[in-house]
């Protein structure tokens, strides 16, 4: 109330044009408690909504030159344990943090919320669609597009990818209804499926587990780190004016730290009510629980 | 000032409403079985080919062998007027019901008649008769939008509205007090007298409404009785009814009586598809959507099927509707041929948001609830949603509600720094395992108790138990990280006593299993990834 006080004749000055020269007057409409002016530079710029969207994993921000493009498919495939979950994960994450909505195709219906918000996703923004099979998943991802969502990510799930097979021709569709609403689509599935529809592809692979201890002794699961190949990039050929398609080889190191919660890899997942250091005691870690970095 | 909203042949308008393919034919609405149906309405391509409302329907055909005729549908009727009175509403709040095509409705007050006082007649135009006019024509174009061709007319009681809406040249306006004048040129039959003073008047040489209107009221009440003095007050304009304003409906319905019955699904949609369509029309003029659909089906010989469907959010998509009722009849056929049906939707208020010019687009909520309509009739309601956390311990527990964003900020929010956490995906269910392992000594601190002396287990072998198990697990333990203990709800019917481990196998893959103490049970519940 204090604030809103203090704020009324700053706002008066100013509305009379006294107020201009006193810094101290614009100071105040613009902090404290009773600011309701915003700076121009803190508004989102139309510009921002082509920005591509980031990934937070610094590794395939940089292989993607900032994150997934506005208007296009991108596609991650790795076997098991590579870190593709972890990649949508942090994607998930990065958008609905900046506010904006997103959805997720789960086809194993794989997702864990307590893992998702521990990844920073907040879960209010995420519209979690679970199919039972491709073309089920297929057909979501086709109308969430249209919906307007600016996200959308496909998961597709351990191998074997449940249903039948679908046609090229389905993931050009989406890849098409993704850049005619401006959407970021990100296909994450064991083994390349979208054929020629995706803009870029990355593999993850050569995944290694980070284990703390040695020998017989007790064992903790400290992170997972993989390799990112950029396999195909078709957004960068057809920014040079090329046809066809290039593969260029791109290699950056993925690491995945395990949260900083104290408890690593199943304590993680089992984080309780009380910040999650209800099962890392037994065995307590040895460093205390600190991430990989 | 009160306006009527008429429908000539209302019979033959409400059909060609629901069936608009046919408009262009010669048409007749009959009423009646067999030889003995007679016709009600016709079309005008009909009528110049020499039929007329009151022949039987072999007459009709013996003049016009191609001549489509149809029955009085109470169905299609019903909806029809319901859609005028819905047009009515989207001009005034005090609409009154006169049946069979004929709808009040009071001006009073409308913006386009500027200050409530006299209207002169479009002969001598001024801005009130002007006004009223417009408005008139508004009613009239909204009235064909709802695929109702209606005439007009505006007077200051109910008699010379209905008598001008009557009137070819629609719209029709009466100035306030003209209305003796406006009558008295007028056949008689536009007051549709009873038969038996109808036959008197015309006994009297009496053939317009001015010409009854100047005999003595006395010596025709004592002549023709109470209805007769009521009628010679109708005849100089004099209308005491009051305008009776109806209750909005809290439902709407649309629907057909079917010249066949139907016994395949796809015939049926298509009735049904402009049905709906109909229905969806009438929702937004109220600026309403639905969010229930009863469904009503009139089966062959005989019996009912009613069924309701519940959407998630409200929504005037009329795909996603047909798409809805779709699944619901390929999931319970209703067992016999469909004779006739009604949709019937229970309206609520559409969701609306601010867009914002600076700030990450929101999502349409009309879009968005269309979609999640769609997605529930495709997969299945409890396979969309917005996920949350339960509290608790055991790594499955997980509930959805329904997704509702919240609107996005109105400024940019800082940037979060990217370190990305290694993330779990859950197996649902979790896959039963035939784990092997090997004893070796505790290395564990021994217990405050002194220690008995036991031995740690760890698995060195897993492999899924079940031959078609999805995902197939299988493979030596490289690194195994446990026990770790959870017990939980030991006092409810389904009680988690589990020792968890993480595990890596020599494929490189890295697993969550646990052994259940009650059963000594191994299971996987989810793989790093």
């Amino acid at each position: 109330m204090s604030g809103a006080q203090a704020m009324a004749p700053a706002l008066a000055d100013l509305l009379e044009g006294k107020g201009l020269s006193r810094k101290a007057a614009a100071q105040s409409l613009l902090s404290g408690l009773g600011a309701k002016l915003t700076r121009a530079s803190d508004l989102p710029s139309p510009a921002s909504r082509r920005d591509p969207l980031p990934t937070r994993v610094p590794a395939l921000d940089r292989l993607l030159s900032g994150g997934l493009p506005r208007g296009g498919l991108v596609e991650l495939c790795g076997r098991r344990s590579s870190g593709r979950f972890s990649i949508a994960m942090s994607t998930l994450a990065a958008a609905t943090s900046s506010g904006e909505a997103a959805a997720l195709v789960d086809l194993g219906g794989h997702l864990d919320p307590q893992s998702a918000e521990d990844a920073g996703v907040d879960l209010e923004r995420l519209l979690w669609v679970r199919p039972e099979k491709l073309k089920g998943a297929v057909a979501s991802a086709e109308m969430l597009l249209s919906t307007g969502f600016p996200l959308v990510v496909v998961d597709l799930g351990l191998p074997p990818v449940r249903g039948r097979f679908v046609p090229d021709a389905a993931w050009v569709r989406l890849e098409r209804a993704a850049r005619s609403h401006g959407a970021a689509l990100f296909v994450l599935a064991p083994y390349r499926v979208s054929g020629i529809a995706a803009g870029a592809a990355v593999s993850a692979g050569s995944a290694r587990a980070l284990w703390e201890g040695s020998g017989r002794g007790t064992r903790l699961l400290g992170g997972l780190s993989a390799r990112l190949v950029l396999e195909k990039d078709a957004l960068a050929r057809r920014g040079e004016g090329e046809m066809g398609l290039v593969v260029a080889e791109v290699i950056a190191p993925l690491t995945l730290p395990s949260p900083p919660c104290g408890g690593r890899g199943f304590a993680q997942s089992l984080s309780s009510p009380n910040g999650g250091r209800g099962f890392a005691q037994t065995p307590s870690p040895p460093n205390g629980g600190r991430g990989l970095g | 000032m009160i306006a009527c909203l008429f429908v000539p042949l209302f019979p033959l308008a409400a059909r060609l409403r629901a069936e608009p393919e046919i408009k262009d034919e010669a048409v007749a609405v009959c009423e009646g079985n067999g030889s003995a149906a007679r016709l009600v309405a016709a079309t005008r391509k009909a009528r110049r080919a020499g039929i007329e409302a009151g022949m039987t329907l072999p007459q009709a055909r013996a003049i016009l062998p191609k001549l489509v005729a149809r029955g009085r549908d109470r169905a299609c009727e019903s909806s029809a007027q319901e859609a005028l009175l819905e047009v009515a509403e989207s001009f005034s709040p005090r609409v009154e019901d006169a049946g069979e095509g004929v709808v009040y409705l009071e001006l009073d007050g409308h913006p386009m008649l500027g200050v409530p006082g006299e209207i002169t007649p479009l002969t001598t135009p001024s801005s009130k008769g002007r006004g009223a006019a417009s408005l008139g024509m508004a009613i009239l174009l909204a009235a064909e939008k709802a695929l109702l061709p209606a005439r007009v007319g505006v007077a200051a009681s109910k008699l010379a509205a209905r008598v001008a809406a009557g009137l070819p040249g629609s719209p029709t306006v009466v100035a306030d007090g003209e209305e003796q004048r406006f009558l008295a040129p007028l056949p008689l039959e536009r007051l549709a007298p009873a038969l038996e003073i109808a036959a008197t008047l015309d006994r009297w040489g009496l053939h317009s409404i001015g010409d009854f209107a100047k005999l003595p009221e006395g010596q025709v009440g004592s002549r023709l009785g109470e209805a007769g003095r009521a009628l010679h007050a109708t005849a100089r304009g004099i209308d005491p009814r009051p305008l009776e304003p109806r209750l909005p409906p809290p439902v709407f319905t649309e629907g057909l009586e079917l010249e066949w019955p139907l016994a395949t699904l796809e015939p049926f949609l298509f009735v049904g598809h402009a049905a709906l369509e109909r229905l969806v029309r009438r929702l937004e003029t109220q600026a309403l959507a639905c969010t229930r659909l009863d469904v009503a089906l009139e089966l062959d010989p005989g019996g009912h099927d009613a069924r309701s469907i519940a959407l998630p959010a409200p929504t005037r998509d009329v795909k996603t509707l047909l798409t809805l009722v779709r699944l619901e009849l390929e999931a319970r056929p209703p067992g016999a041929a469909v004779a006739g049906f009604s949709f019937t939707a229970h309206p609520d208020a559409p969701r609306r948001a601010q867009l914002t010019l600076f700030g990450p687009a929101a999502l349409s909520p009309d879009r968005l609830a269309t979609t999640i309509a769609r997605l529930a009739a495709l997969l299945g309601s409890d396979r969309v949603g917005s996920p949350r956390s339960v509290d608790g311990h055991r790594p499955e527990r997980l509930t959805l509600t329904g997704y509702a964003p919240p609107p996005p900020p109105r400024v940019k929010p800082a940037p979060r720094d990217g370190r990305g956490l290694l993330s779990v995906r859950v197996l649902r269910p979790p896959v039963e395992l035939e784990v092997l392992l090997e004893n070796a000594p505790l290395t564990l601190p021994s217990p405050p108790d002194g220690g008995r002396g036991e031995k740690e287990i760890r698995p060195v072998s897993v492999r899924t138990l079940a031959p078609d198990a999805a995902p197939p697990i299988a493979g030596s333990v490289r690194v195994a990280a446990g026990p770790w203990s959870l017990e939980e709800g030991w006092w409810t019917d389904a009680p988690a006593d589990r020792d968890y481990w993480d595990v890596e196998l020599t494929d490189g893959g890295l697993y969550r299993i646990y052994r259940d103490r009650d059963g000594g049970h191994w299971f996987a519940d989810g793989v790093y990834d």
